[in-house]
């Protein structure tokens, strides 16, 4: 018995290094930099990790260079070592610490609209004189634009309303349904059950909740573009804090174990078939604060259910196909050595030839097989 | 003289017909679309040898019957019986889909007025039909091979042409490989929805006369929808009007069609005159 | 005296034991039993996510490491090469979660998880073969929403698998199915057998050892049983076909009638060797009273079921 070291583990070894290497240093200083001002980023990766830990996303990040589904493998593969401790209470949209809540349902909503923290009526201009004049700006980071923030003569509220309930209390949409209190551990897990369709909607919301934020975005802008059934009109966006209320294992005592950065978004629609009754709404939540991906995932969420939805809509396509670790690690496995089952596909060609061509002298190549492409396509072997 | 002795045969048939129970027998057919009624308590029966019309517009809920009758789909209510042996005491829409899938199977035999509801356009025709006899468990090639061949002659199809998909074949063709499919595990009962619409004329009555052979031949108990008299009066014994998912005449083809009584029925008449 | 959080808590570069918690692990026991249990059903799992890419190897890997204990001994292979930089690097990792010893010897190893193929000599009843697995959906050629693929597998609905064979011997007139033969198992379920090369399916028929197939992308594992009949799905007048390679000699060690790997040359001819490494290796080192086990197919090409494999038929 021995331990197998052959060339090609030096070689693997070698390759991680030069990656490394090309990479730069990894320091503490290099993750906390970017745990501090890269925070969308940091956010979207613990989105997609499904873990909400900045200091490791961005040291994911880190890791890998910034290449974003490497960066989530590591933190979902981190996620898989973690037992579950807790269950943290539900979080309501009226008790969050939001610091920006919209809808474009309404001109002004109870509460107000509060912009809060956002680019989307920024110029998008390159900040070139940030380039130009690096010292002086790393002396005053607060000029020019970057003015010190004005401070209102009232604070705002840091609770406001969901929007839903005004309407809900309108009867333009259904009522919520009367929940009886659950056990915490009984809710399904979408990363500790096994998956099957249709799926619960927990599933559907966690799946959406951890989903590749470019793989919501393309299917529900399909769905916004023509390919869906219904307009949607963002009822309510919401960026906020979030206590994480867990109880004491011993003494009971419900305590706050922190704050986490949180999202939610939902949409509306009058159209699909109980949209003559009442509002149609979807709606999308995440860690971290992910706009885009939020207003597409609760597009999504609405369109899964229509009667008859497009196949980007359907729950078994959106939840297989925007799975961010899943669909990167597919796409990139086809770099591995396939020449098994290519030999094995090699070895029916040869036969056919054999069948078909190497007798045409003597059968004038009569019935050759046509369309070999076009037609094997639902018998060909399955790709491995 | 053969018109004559064909003539008599039928006359020695005709009271066979009265004393047997009936192949196919459907009563209190109810089915809802949402807040839509398609079906509403529709009763039919049909004997062996038999063809039943069933005509009305588009939206009758002719086609739903059919549907209905071929298990694809649930009701709200009703009862459907097939006198074969081992299934008389059964009602057919109690059954799991698994073995709802078995009735199907061997029992009844579909073609629809749109051969991609019926057909795998890329397989080819041969294989369609083979696949009828491959979900029975036949796993010998040759078998598949012969018994395909058989089906698609007895319902006219070039033999030339078996290996070739749906897809690059005219609609004529492509109905008789729906109709070979259809006959080739030799069923009791056919479905026929619409087999002949769109169809050119000349074809159309190639179709017809392929149709009523089989029907002949295989003592077949048929049902068949079309909004087309014509079709209907060339193959059908009796005739059922249905309006708005109901009943509203039936009778023997002759007797409707020449002197209906109803005035929907009067008014379809007169439109296709 | 204070005692700060993090001095109570583990140190955070600690694992768990193989990686995998404690009840992921367990979960992933009862599945496989589960398995075990129905030969050839996929049954679904909570798949982890490893530090592999998913597509990797992840399904495989899962199960390797629910079995593994540090009396272990692993081998990995990936077409049928230890050396191939992706088995090495699964099999790196599994010993440093797990600090089981490793093998290029088939017959040693008692968890051998492989990527495309199964060894060329005859596993015996107290090894397991892991098989990665890519889709472990055999109707999805025919039927790509997995809901009404699990319906297909309950009423045993296999017409239309039997319906693409049925048109390849028309349009061919052979099976022209390459890897990942489907194939019937204990007379009840249709299964991918993942991408081995059709040389190897018969190896699962009424084989001594275990095999599990999992995979971790798509969530579903199945297993066949010790002695359990996998028979690849053959008309009875057109027997199944295994890949010709006929005449085709390793060029290290001469052996003969083993799966090869075929070597393009630049004058325009193949070179060939065993694809099996570590049955080279025994070979090679047969001089220095290395034994090699009994083969599958012996040096002739006969499978040592006999009348398994037949003769090929081709339809008229």
């Amino acid at each position: 018995m021995y331990v197998a070291a052959k060339g090609g583990e030096d070689a693997i070894q070698q390759a991680e290094k030069l990656y490394q290497h090309l990479n730069g240093t990894l320091t503490p200083e290099l993750v906390r930099s970017i745990e501090m001002n890269m925070p969308y980023l940091v956010d979207r990766v613990m989105g997609e990790g499904s873990l909400y830990a900045p200091e490791l996303a961005a040291l994911a990040l880190a890791q890998t260079g910034g290449d974003l589904y490497e960066a989530v493998l590591l933190l979902r593969a981190y996620r898989s070592t973690q037992p579950r401790i807790a269950y943290a209470a539900p979080v309501k949209p009226a008790e969050m610490l939001t610091v920006r809540r919209i809808s474009a349902s309404f001109k002004d909503i109870p509460g107000g609209q509060i912009l809060g923290p956002t680019l989307d009526y920024s110029h998008r201009i390159l900040r070139l004189d940030v380039l130009d004049n690096p010292q002086e700006n790393n002396h005053h980071s607060h000029s020019e634009n970057n003015e010190a923030i004005k401070i209102a003569d009232k604070p705002a509220s840091p609770n406001y309303p969901a929007v839903a309930d005004w309407q809900r209390g309108q009867g333009l949409m259904a009522q919520l349904p009367e929940q009886t209190p659950v056990d915490a551990a009984d809710i399904p897990d979408v990363t500790a059950d096994p998956v099957l369709f249709p799926a619960p909607r927990e599933h559907r919301l966690q799946a959406l909740s951890r989903a590749d934020t470019g793989g919501v975005l393309a299917l529900g802008y399909a769905s916004m573009r023509g390919y869906g059934l219904i307009h949607p009109t963002v009822n309510e966006l919401r960026l906020a804090h979030a206590e994480v209320q867990v109880k004491h294992p011993v003494t009971g005592a419900t305590f706050s174990a922190g704050r986490v950065r949180v999202s939610q978004a939902e949409v509306v629609t009058s159209g699909g078939e109980n949209g003559k009754t009442g509002l149609t709404v979807g709606f999308a939540a995440t860690l971290g604060w992910n706009e885009v991906k939020l207003i597409a995932a609760s597009t999504l969420d609405m369109e899964m259910n229509q009667p008859s939805p497009h196949p980007a809509h359907t729950e078994e396509f959106v939840m297989y196909h925007t799975e961010a670790v899943e669909a990167s690690g597919f796409c990139i496995h086809f770099k591995l050595p396939h020449y098994v089952t290519f030999a094995s596909s090699v070895d029916n060609i040869r036969k056919v030839i054999a069948t078909f061509y190497s007798s045409e002298e003597k059968s004038n190549g009569a019935d050759k097989p046509t369309e070999i492409q076009s037609e094997t396509a639902t018998s060909e072997a399955m790709p491995s | 003289m053969p018109v004559i002795l064909n003539h008599l045969s039928n006359l020695i048939d005709a009271p066979r017909l009265v004393t047997q129970t009936p192949l196919l027998r459907a009563s209190g057919l109810k089915k809802q679309y949402g807040r839509i009624t398609a079906v509403d308590d529709v009763s039919l029966e049909v004997y062996s040898g038999e063809v039943l019309g069933i005509v009305g517009e588009s939206g009758s809920g002719k086609s739903t019957v059919l549907r209905l009758l071929n298990l694809e789909e649930n009701v709200e209510a009703g009862d459907y019986r097939l006198n074969i042996s081992g299934l008389e005491a059964i009602n057919l829409f109690t059954l799991a889909r698994f073995q709802r899938r078995e009735v199907q199977t061997h029992h009844i035999g579909i073609v629809y007025q749109n051969p991609h509801l019926g057909l795998r356009m890329r397989y080819t025709s041969s294989g369609n039909v083979a696949e009828r006899l491959l979900i029975t468990g036949e796993r010998r090639f040759a078998t598949l091979r012969e018994a395909a061949r058989v089906s698609l002659a007895a319902s006219e199809f070039p033999l030339n042409r078996m290996d070739d998909p749906p897809r690059v074949l005219s609609g004529g063709m492509q109905q008789r490989v729906q109709l070979a499919k259809a006959i080739a595990l030799e069923p009791k009962v056919l479905l026929l929805d619409e087999p002949t619409t769109g169809l050119d004329v000349s074809v159309q009555a190639l179709v017809l006369d392929t149709l009523k052979r089989l029907q002949r031949e295989r003592h077949l108990a048929i049902v068949i929808v079309s909004h087309d008299l014509g079709v209907i009066r060339t193959l059908a014994d009796r005739v059922m009007v249905m309006r708005h998912g109901r009943v509203v005449e039936t009778g023997l083809t002759d007797q409707v069609l020449e002197d209906p009584q109803d005035a929907y029925t009067q008014q379809l008449v007169h439109a296709k005159l | 005296m204070t005692t700060s959080l993090a001095a109570l808590a583990a140190p955070r570069e600690d694992y768990s034991y193989a990686f995998l918690d404690a009840y992921a692990k367990r979960e992933l026991r009862r599945r496989t039993l589960k398995a075990i249990a129905i030969p050839g059903y996929q049954v679904p799992y909570a798949s982890r996510e490893l530090p592999i890419a998913r597509g990797w190897g992840t399904g495989g890997l899962q199960v390797t490491l629910s079995l593994v204990g540090p009396e272990s001994v692993i081998k990995v292979i990936d077409q049928g090469a230890d050396d191939s930089v992706n088995a090495a690097n699964l099999r790196r990792f599994i010993t440093r979660m797990s600090g089981a010893a490793t093998t290029t010897d088939a017959l040693q190893a008692t968890i051998i998880q492989s990527r495309h193929r199964i060894p060329e000599e005859v596993l015996q009843e107290n090894q397991a073969l892991v098989l990665q697995v890519p889709d472990p959906e055999p109707l999805r050629a025919v039927q790509s929403d997995s809901s009404k693929a699990h319906e297909m597998h309950a009423d045993a609905d296999y017409g239309q698998m039997w319906l693409v064979l049925y048109e390849q011997l028309v349009r061919y007139k052979q099976y022209i199915q390459g890897a990942s033969y489907p194939s019937l198992v204990n007379g009840r379920y249709v299964i991918s057998p993942s991408p081995i090369p059709r040389w190897d399916t018969p190896k699962l028929h009424q084989s001594p050892h275990l095999t599990l197939l999992s995979a971790g992308r798509e969530k579903r594992l199945y297993a066949v049983p010790p002695y359990t009949d996998v028979r690849p799905l053959e008309f009875e007048d057109i027997p199944f076909q295994v890949e010709d390679q006929r005449g085709w000699i390793c060029q290290h060690t001469g052996a003969q009638n083993k799966f090869m790997n075929e070597i393009p040359l630049a004058d325009g001819t193949a070179a060939y060797e065993l694809s099996d490494t570590g049955y080279m290796e025994k070979l090679s080192a047969e001089a220095n009273g290395s034994t090699r086990g009994a083969t599958y197919y012996d040096d002739e090409g006969n499978f040592y079921h006999a009348g398994y494999l037949k003769p090929p038929v081709q339809p008229d």
